[in-house]
């Protein structure tokens, strides 16, 4: 069952539309709504990701598909049939093509399709119930291969933004410490130079001294 | 009187400056113009020639108070006696009567009090006033010799009028300019002037008596109104103690004088004098009251509302004043100042206010910018920053904080450090603007519109016809909704149980579900009870339809309104939206059950009488957090004729942003235009959703109470599921800081919200205020307007902690304290013994304050308004703006007769109509009234009107109407109706947010509907509340005390 659809621009990570009410009988909606806008932004950093991907979550799968540079993603249950969910994606994505496919570059503020989330709405009620006569039919056209889709987990998606991230913060760390190491460095070196020479230097004084006083005295 | 002689340096605060130039005008003057003349006297003669100067600059005035002591001795100036000499005969009578007798009195009087008077209270007012004052006072055992020297003296003070005739006008204006700490633009002089003359003309029919018939040079026009106010009381001791003396000059002068003079008074010094305040004869003392108060020169809103649009010429790049207005637009520098204003400081804000030539509010993208904010405050950019660095920073005017400016937003500056772009910009040069707000600004996607309307179908309901109004305004507003296609709709119906529709978009007819378990009230289906409208708009359609015979029959006298919100908050939660409660009955059963309760008349008077005006049942405020929480906000419509606790029911708009209607003895025939309209109003009007408002203010003010309909989330953001065009909010002030040390405060009202398109924008209006370390200069910039409006909204919410005597013991304080501050200011130095005196600015203060004390919110007691009434007039004057409060506190009262009778060329509904105060005695049994409060219309038929005319108005011989309070006003064929109904016509689109209807009142009938009347005459005597001369009178009493 369809729990999330969400649309959103590549190039930005720009919402563009997403269901009415979605998250109404899902506990933690906000976390998985989160984790979505997260694929989001990992998506726009312009890695190249196949079109079309299955990523584990939890109970549940995101499933999204790529196409002239819009992410149609939806949530589903572990049990739904992903050919119901790439067959809903598909839909959705032609209904939007033909809809905004004029408008999707220029748009400039978020929800710009919001209008869209009528149509969301209805096509998900389509795709509820997966024993319909209708969805069975599909389930048994061989249309689309769906058995190529890669599947992955979610942490390993998200994870690869979160390694990059801690190489740039590991490099980070360690020009700050090697500057440190440099000042470091420096101050042992003038101590070992007063170490070395301080002795010296107090002998040194203390016979000036002790002459100063003889000539003094005497 | 010698010690605080210290104010004889400079006067330090800025009233003493203004004041200054008048009556050391002259004194300033003459050292420069004439030394040898004047230097010779003896050292008080000098500090008289002030006296005398202004003496015959007065001379008008004068010769216009003198027939009263001296009667035909002072003949000299032609012009000015002429008119009194008319006007003296009149003055027997009635109308004029105070302006001779009261000068008469106070002058034959006072004399010997006056000097006496100020040596003893001296101290307080003498700081400022010091230097005319002590020259003059200092020898009281000979008061004549320095008068009789100054006069003597009146001679040589001519060749000034006459030689350097060019340099004193500029000079005073000069020292005027330079003086005043007033923004320039302000302080100029022919800005006062028109100011003056503005105020002049609509102000105080007192003075227009005054005009002498040949027009007088501009200048001697305003003598007339100086001198009721200051120069009379204060100069009066010369002509009368000196009156054989003062005769020579006049008669030698007597073409110099008017003519000479008035230029040189005319330049500022007066102006600002005439500014400074207003002053209302009030009889000599308390013991002659009946004399006193001319009711005619009483001031009266007859424009009613006016915005204070000075503010806008020192700050021109403020949000229009119908955004954003404060109670003073002059804020107090330190606590003790602001302990002085008596009057509440704050703010009056109608974020979404309708620009009445439909100007657009500029829309702004800042694109991958972001919204430009300040890092550390969250203001806002604005037309108040200053930029830095050569354009790359700029620094926050709220907090002073430089921040970057981002790469995108960059702008190179000009010499004078101004955005090259700024022009093209418009959250760089306007006041209120829309930014389009970016993904961070959401927690969900933008929600489509949502209108679920929850209707009482019980017996009371089909019986008053309520369902067939309802049904029909709905289905003809369909269209019209905004937001389509997204627009949501829903119904639920219940009498004693819950009726749930089906509107699938798949079904030809909708399907009712009805549950009886008002205990554990479930859904009986999952969706399809909130439906897209564009989807199921035939189901709709056919819903409503059917909606009114299908509980024709119900003999359900029940209704569950409880469980029935409960029941649509589980429906809207996930989206929110609009809440619709149509209520005919108190809810009787299930959770939330109410009771009758307001029928013990023994309450009233004590302590326990403010708790049937506060809910009893603490599910109301609990249901109305939740529905806040998920962006639900409720709208009531109360019809019961009887009790329905509308107290309780409205805590469920007061914390949702909703608004109550209440039609009291709701009947389809009569009442059912005014539902149709306003319900018609409340589902198509421009609505912003899910917003959140929160309003900011520089460093040393802090906003601390807020009144409205609203949920205060945190301490300063305001949660609003729903706030559209007709709802304001008010807020209080406070001083965080003793002193503030910066010269400016800005304000910036932020609203986040949702439009009905989907759009996710923040309003933002900003607005600057000058800081002062003056208190006539706030009460200079008092906001009448403002002050009530935010007094409304105090007086409405004490009433719900203590009894109504205590709201308006409170009002009244308020004002007797600030004139009281404001007599303290002036008075004592003018001598205005028997005078009642009051900033320019609020001088229709006492009379909103009167006339609130009798709004149906806070009038008299138990029988005066049923407590229902009085709730709802409580709810609605919480959300009113400020027009619309001032309009229902004096409402506008035309004569209509000659209106419709006399044909004219005028096409213009508004030059026909001409107001009149709102007494008793102006209504003539052979008239036609027109009283439009903006919430209603009352048609009230003279006794002795023809009967020509009432057959036109009617359509029909008078006796074919037994009861006129049922008719309801069309227009027939006659030429007087169409004329009519063109007026009321103009006069609706005046106030577009209701729908006024007519009521028809002939004299004389309709006890009950009669009182509808009277009670809407503000001025007169009425429950229980004084006349507004008794109340002048009053306030004058206390004041002095």
């Amino acid at each position: 069952m369809v729990k999330l659809t969400m649309i959103a621009r590549v190039t930005d990570g720009l919402p563009l539309a997403e269901g009415l009410d979605d998250g109404r009988d899902l506990k933690d909606a906000d976390f998985y709504k989160q984790q979505a806008k997260l694929l989001f932004k990992n998506l726009s950093k312009g890695q190249n990701e196949a079109s079309r991907m299955s990523i584990e979550t939890g109970p549940y799968y995101f499933h999204y598909i790529i196409e002239g540079r819009v992410c149609y993603l939806t949530m589903c249950d572990r049990s739904y049939p992903k050919k119901l969910a790439f067959q809903y994606l598909e839909d959705l994505k032609n209904a939007f093509e033909k809809v905004n496919g004029s408008q999707i570059e220029t748009a400039a503020r978020p929800y710009a399709f919001i209008k869209f989330d009528t149509f969301i709405q209805k096509t998900k009620k389509l795709y509820l119930d997966t024993r319909t006569q209708r969805n069975m039919a599909k389930l048994n056209d061989e249309l689309y291969e769906v058995h190529q889709i890669m599947t992955r987990n979610v942490q390993e998606v998200l994870g690869v933004g979160e390694k990059l991230d801690q190489v740039s913060e590991m490099s980070s760390r360690l020009t700050s410490e090697s500057r440190i190491y440099a000042d470091k460095a420096k101050d042992l070196n003038r101590q070992a130079l007063i170490r070395k020479w301080a002795p010296v230097a107090i002998v040194l004084g203390v016979v000036i001294i002790l002459f100063w006083l003889k000539a003094k005295i005497w | 009187m010698q010690p605080p002689t210290g104010g004889e340096k400079p006067p330090s605060t800025y009233h003493g400056r203004t004041l200054t130039p008048v009556s050391s005008a002259p004194q300033l003057n003459p050292q420069p113009a004439f030394p040898p003349p004047t230097l010779p006297g003896p050292p008080f003669a000098t500090s008289n020639a002030p006296g005398l100067i202004s003496g015959s600059q007065f001379r008008p005035p004068f010769s216009s108070s003198q027939p009263v002591p001296g009667g035909t001795t002072a003949v000299p100036p032609p012009p000015p006696q002429a008119p009194f000499l008319a006007g003296q005969p009149v003055s027997g009578s009635s109308p004029f009567a105070p302006v001779g007798p009261t000068f008469g009195a106070s002058a034959t009087t006072s004399p010997p009090i006056r000097f006496n008077g100020p040596s003893s209270v001296g101290p307080t007012p003498a700081r400022t006033y010091q230097q005319p004052e002590v020259p003059r006072f200092s020898s009281p055992s000979k008061p004549v010799t320095p008068l009789q020297s100054s006069y003597i003296r009146g001679p040589p003070q001519t060749p000034i009028q006459s030689v350097p005739m060019a340099a004193p006008p500029s000079q005073i204006g000069n020292q005027l300019g330079m003086r005043s700490n007033m923004p320039p633009p302000m302080g100029s002089a022919s800005s006062l002037a028109q100011q003056h003359v503005q105020g002049f003309t609509n102000v105080n029919q007192q003075r227009t008596i005054y005009q002498p018939p040949p027009p007088p040079p501009p200048g001697q026009m305003q003598f007339p109104n100086v001198g009721t106010a200051v120069a009379l009381h204060g100069q009066m001791q010369f002509p009368q103690s000196g009156a054989t003396m003062t005769a020579p000059p006049q008669v030698q002068f007597p073409s110099m004088g008017p003519q000479v003079g008035p230029p040189i008074g005319s330049t500022g010094a007066i102006h600002s004098l005439v500014e400074e305040f207003q002053s209302l004869s009030v009889g000599a003392a308390p013991g002659s009251i009946d004399s006193g108060v001319d009711v005619k020169t009483l001031p009266r809103p007859l424009q009613g509302d006016e915005e204070p649009t000075r503010i806008l010429e020192s700050y021109p790049l403020n949000c229009h004043l119908r955004y954003f207005r404060l109670t003073t637009h002059a804020l107090p520098n330190s606590q003790s100042l602001h302990a002085r204003w008596h009057l509440p400081l704050g703010a009056v804000v109608h974020p979404l206010a309708e620009s009445p030539n439909g100007e657009e509010v500029p829309v702004i993208n800042f694109g991958n910018a972001g919204v430009i904010r300040c890092r550390r405050c969250r203001t806002y950019i604005n037309p108040y920053v200053t930029f830095a660095d050569s354009g790359r920073k700029w620094r926050c005017n709220l907090c002073q904080l430089l921040n970057d400016v981002p790469a995108e937003y960059f702008s190179a500056l000009d010499a004078s450090g101004r955005r090259y772009d700024a022009d093209q910009r418009p959250e760089l040069n306007k006041g209120t603007v829309d930014f389009l707000a970016p993904a961070e600004y959401m927690v969900r996607p933008p929600m489509p519109p949502c209108y679920f309307f929850l209707i009482d179908v019980s017996l009371a309901s089909v019986q008053c016809g309520l369902l067939e109004v309802v049904a029909k305004t709905i289905k003809s507003c369909l269209d019209q909704l905004p937001g389509s296609p997204r627009t949501q709709i829903g119904f639920i119906t219940f009498d004693s149980t819950l009726h749930f529709h089906n509107l699938k978009s798949s079904l030809t007819q909708p399907q009712m579900m009805v549950v009886p378990d008002l205990d554990d009230v479930f859904l009986p289906l999952p969706d399809d009870l909130l439906v897209n409208l564009s989807d199921s708009r035939n189901v709709v359609d056919s819903f409503l339809d059917s909606l009114p015979t299908m509980f024709q029959e119900n003999p359900n006298v029940e209704s569950a309104t409880g469980p029935a919100l409960k029941a649509a908050y589980m429906v809207m939660s996930q989206i929110g939206g609009k809440l619709l409660l149509f209520q005919s009955n108190l809810p009787s059963i299930g959770i939330g059950r109410l009771r009758l309760r307001g029928d013990d008349v023994r309450a009233y008077g004590t302590d326990k009488e403010h708790i049937l005006r506060v809910p009893e049942d603490p599910f109301y405020k609990q249901m109305a957090a939740e529905f806040t929480k998920n962006q639900i906000s409720v709208d009531i419509f109360a019809f019961s004729n009887k009790y329905c606790d509308i107290a309780s029911l409205g805590t469920l708009s007061k914390y949702t942003g909703g608004q109550v209607y209440f039609y009291p003895s709701f009947h389809a025939s009569t009442h059912g235009e005014k539902l149709q309209y306003e319900l018609a109003r409340n589902l198509t009007r421009e609505t912003a959703w899910e917003a959140v408002m929160r309003i900011r203010c520089g460093k040393g003010v802090r906003f601390s109470t807020y009144h409205g309909h609203f949920m205060l989330r945190s301490t300063d953001l305001l949660a609003l599921p729903a706030v559209d065009c007709d709802k304001a909010f008010s807020m209080q002030l406070n001083l965080e800081d003793t002193l503030m040390t910066t010269q400016t405060v800005y304000f910036q009202v932020a609203l986040l919200y949702t439009s009905s398109s989907g759009e996710r924008r923040i309003r933002v209006h900003t607005a600057a205020a000058p800081v002062v370390p003056d208190l006539g200069e706030m009460y200079r910039q008092a906001d009448t307007g403002a002050i009530i409006s935010l007094l409304s909204r105090m007086a409405v919410e004490t009433t719900l902690s203590s009894k109504l005597e205590d709201a308006r013991q409170m009002l009244q304080l308020k004002l007797v304290k600030s004139f009281k501050e404001y007599r303290n200011l002036y008075a004592v130095q003018h001598r205005l013994s028997g005078r009642l005196i009051f900033p320019d600015s609020l001088k229709y203060l006492p009379l909103y304050i009167l006339s609130l004390c009798k709004s149906w919110g806070l009038r008299g007691g138990y029988a005066d308004v049923s407590l229902d009434e009085r709730c709802a007039a409580g709810y609605t004057m919480m959300v009113l703006p400020i027009a619309s409060i001032l309009r229902l506190l004096y409402p506008a009262l035309y004569r209509m007769d000659e209106v419709l009778t006399k044909p004219s060329e005028k096409e213009n509904i508004d030059e026909l109509l001409t107001q009149v105060p709102l007494t008793v005695q102006c209504l003539d049994s052979r008239g036609l009234y027109l009283l439009n409060n903006g919430l209603s219309f009352i048609l009230w038929l003279g006794r002795m009107l023809s009967p020509d005319l009432i057959n036109g108005i009617l359509g029909g011989n008078l006796a074919n109407f037994p009861d006129l309070s049922k008719v309801q006003l069309n227009e027939n064929g006659s030429e007087v109706s169409k004329k009519l109904t063109k007026v009321l016509k103009t006069l609706r689109q005046k106030n577009p947010s209701c729908h006024q209807l007519v009521h028809i009142i002939r004299q004389g009938e309709q006890p009950r509907e009669g009182f509808m009347l009277l009670s809407n005459l503000a001025e007169d005597q009425s429950a229980g509340a004084a006349s507004y001369v008794d109340w002048v009178l009053q306030i004058h009493r206390q004041t002095q005390g």
